[in-house]
């Protein structure tokens, strides 16, 4: 792994360890309703200060944290073409299969390819651990995914060209 | 366009069936293949000896000749595929370019049947590949005048898919403009027009024709209806030498050019796939690490650790558990007999009370009460 990476994933992993500490708390608009407060930002008493960890202009996070719900934004590198259709192609098939997620948003945040939107609720359910530490194999799956699809893709492209100059010959 | 297979599956499967027929059977299908091909196959019990095929394509060229119809040439490359087999019905069936009338009792019978047959449905393929071929060889690589001939030349094969052949000093370049309709089509595209050009760069491939991709048409195709030169992944050319057109190189050369839309869609397609596999390999892999992630799973782990022991339980034989719940019952109803709790009407009984011990019931083989004889 890369040792900016690295330690972008580090300061994330300590940033969402600190902000992880979610509480139930009823929703002060509307009675016997539970909201996500990060979400609805109703009562500004009720939020902290977002945090934007950027590793480069193209790659950031941005963590918004409120008293019973947390939600993490990712922005992912695409240097080229074809590393922004893969990546829209590879998030947006993860956004609509949301729900066997739990955590993920089905619409990221403006300015962002994917959002996690954790509650209180799966704090209860989850281990707080294991879960930060999904958030961290996430980020590095999806960037080695694409990293790996980008270079098939091109690898295949080339065998085809070969193949079919060769025919010619 | 042409396709990656040169016989039509359908068309062969069809024959085939008529073919081998004990008894003759009545066969009237019209069918389309690619968009721009239409079939019809006749084949009627009245008339067993003959099956009517016909074929229309959309086969338009203009530039200095405008050819729209098939030529002499190839009918009678059509006709040498079987001798006594084909005939060219004259005029072809309405609506079709062609129309053939098949004797099948001259077909000779084994493996030869089968070549014939599957070369008989190769007939767009020769139709496609002999156009083009003329035209190649009517463009003479020696002259160099810019006459009238330069002027580049419309082939259209398919609707959507025209492509473009001019002539300049010492070699032929085919034009294609290149169209996709979705975004991410014309990415992975273009990403395979730079790896063809990058690779028909190498020494290795010096005897391929030179390839060249560029987002702009060429200069020769100025004055070309502006949908054509409308593209969105650029134009891919090939130059074309006197090498690439010698003998058998004719017949690669040509079949490769009407193939090349057909290969580039197919590798997209694949491509296309191929993501979409390995995106759904990945989710269930993090769908999977999530998972983990539940404390049920925690404490379903914590559970499966007992369960050896309620196994251990479980696994006691039927017949040494009657037995054990028979002594278990037995001891549970000495024990309220001697219970201190006063109940009414029972107070006679209190009185032997002291006398009466606890007998032990058991099912241990140990506790029994006989000793083992010499």
């Amino acid at each position: 792994m890369a040792n900016s990476l690295r330690l972008y994933l580090a300061c994330i992993k300590n940033t969402l360890e600190a902000a992880m500490c979610l509480q139930n708390f009823p929703c002060q608009e509307v009675e016997r309703h539970n909201k996500p407060e990060v979400e609805l930002k109703t009562s500004p008493e009720l939020l902290l200060n977002p945090v934007l960890i950027c590793r480069n202009e193209a790659e950031k996070c941005l963590i918004e944290t409120s008293i019973n719900s947390l939600r993490i934004s990712l922005k992912v590198k695409q240097a080229d073409e074809l590393e922004n259709i893969l990546t829209k192609k590879f998030l947006r098939f993860l956004s609509m299969r949301a729900e066997a997620f739990q955590v993920l948003r089905r619409k990221p945040v403006q300015g962002y390819d994917i959002s996690f939107l954790i509650t209180n609720y799966h704090c209860e359910e989850m281990q707080k651990q294991k879960l930060i530490d999904f958030i961290i194999q996430f980020m590095e799956d999806i960037e080695k995914e694409i990293r790996d699809l980008k270079e098939s893709v091109n690898t295949r492209g080339r065998l085809v060209a070969t193949e079919f100059l060769k025919q010619f010959m | 366009m042409a396709y990656l297979e040169r016989a039509s599956p359908t068309l062969k499967e069809t024959l085939l069936k008529i073919y081998r027929a004990e008894k003759p059977i009545e066969v009237d299908q019209h069918f389309h293949e690619f968009g721009s091909i239409e079939y019809h196959i006749k084949y009627s019990v009245s008339d067993p000896n003959i099956v009517h095929v016909s074929t229309s394509t959309l086969l338009e060229t203009q530039g200095a000749v405008t050819l729209k119809e098939i030529s002499s040439h190839t009918y009678e490359v059509i006709k040498n595929i079987g001798v006594g087999v084909i005939d060219i019905v004259d005029p072809p069936r309405l609506g079709f370019q062609l129309t053939l009338g098949l004797n099948l009792d001259n077909i000779p019978r084994g493996k030869e049947a089968i070549k014939i047959i599957t070369r008989i449905s190769e007939l767009q393929a020769i139709i496609l590949s002999s156009q083009l071929k003329e035209m190649l060889r009517s463009l003479n690589f020696q002259d160099d005048s810019r006459s009238i001939n330069n002027m580049p030349i419309r082939i259209v094969y398919h609707p959507s898919e025209p492509f473009y052949v001019f002539k300049q000093p010492e070699k032929i370049t085919a034009v294609f403009p290149m169209n996709f309709k979705d975004n991410s089509d014309v990415v992975i595209a273009t990403s395979f027009f730079q790896e063809l050009v990058e690779v028909g760069s190498q020494k290795d491939m010096g005897k391929a024709p030179q390839c060249s991709w560029s987002p702009i048409p060429p200069l020769q195709l100025r004055g070309e209806p502006v949908q054509d030169l409308t593209t969105n992944s650029g134009f891919v050319s090939f130059d074309i030498t006197s090498r690439h057109i010698e003998g058998k190189r004719l017949d690669k050369t040509v079949w490769n050019l009407l193939n090349f839309y057909a290969c580039a869609k197919y590798h997209i397609k694949c491509s296309r796939g191929y993501i979409q596999r390995r995106m759904r390999k990945r989710m269930e892999t993090l769908v999977k690490l999530l998972n983990n992630t539940s404390l049920e799973e925690e404490a379903a782990q914590n559970e499966n650790g007992r369960c050896k022991y309620v196994k251990e339980f479980v696994k006691v034989p039927k017949r040494k558990l009657m037995m054990k719940q028979r002594c278990k019952e037995m001891t549970r109803r000495v024990k309220i007999s001697k219970f201190r709790i006063k109940i009414n009407g029972c107070a006679r009984f209190r009185f032997n009370q002291r006398w009466i011990s606890l007998p032990k019931f058991s099912s241990k083989p140990s506790d029994k009460s006989y000793t083992k004889l010499d």
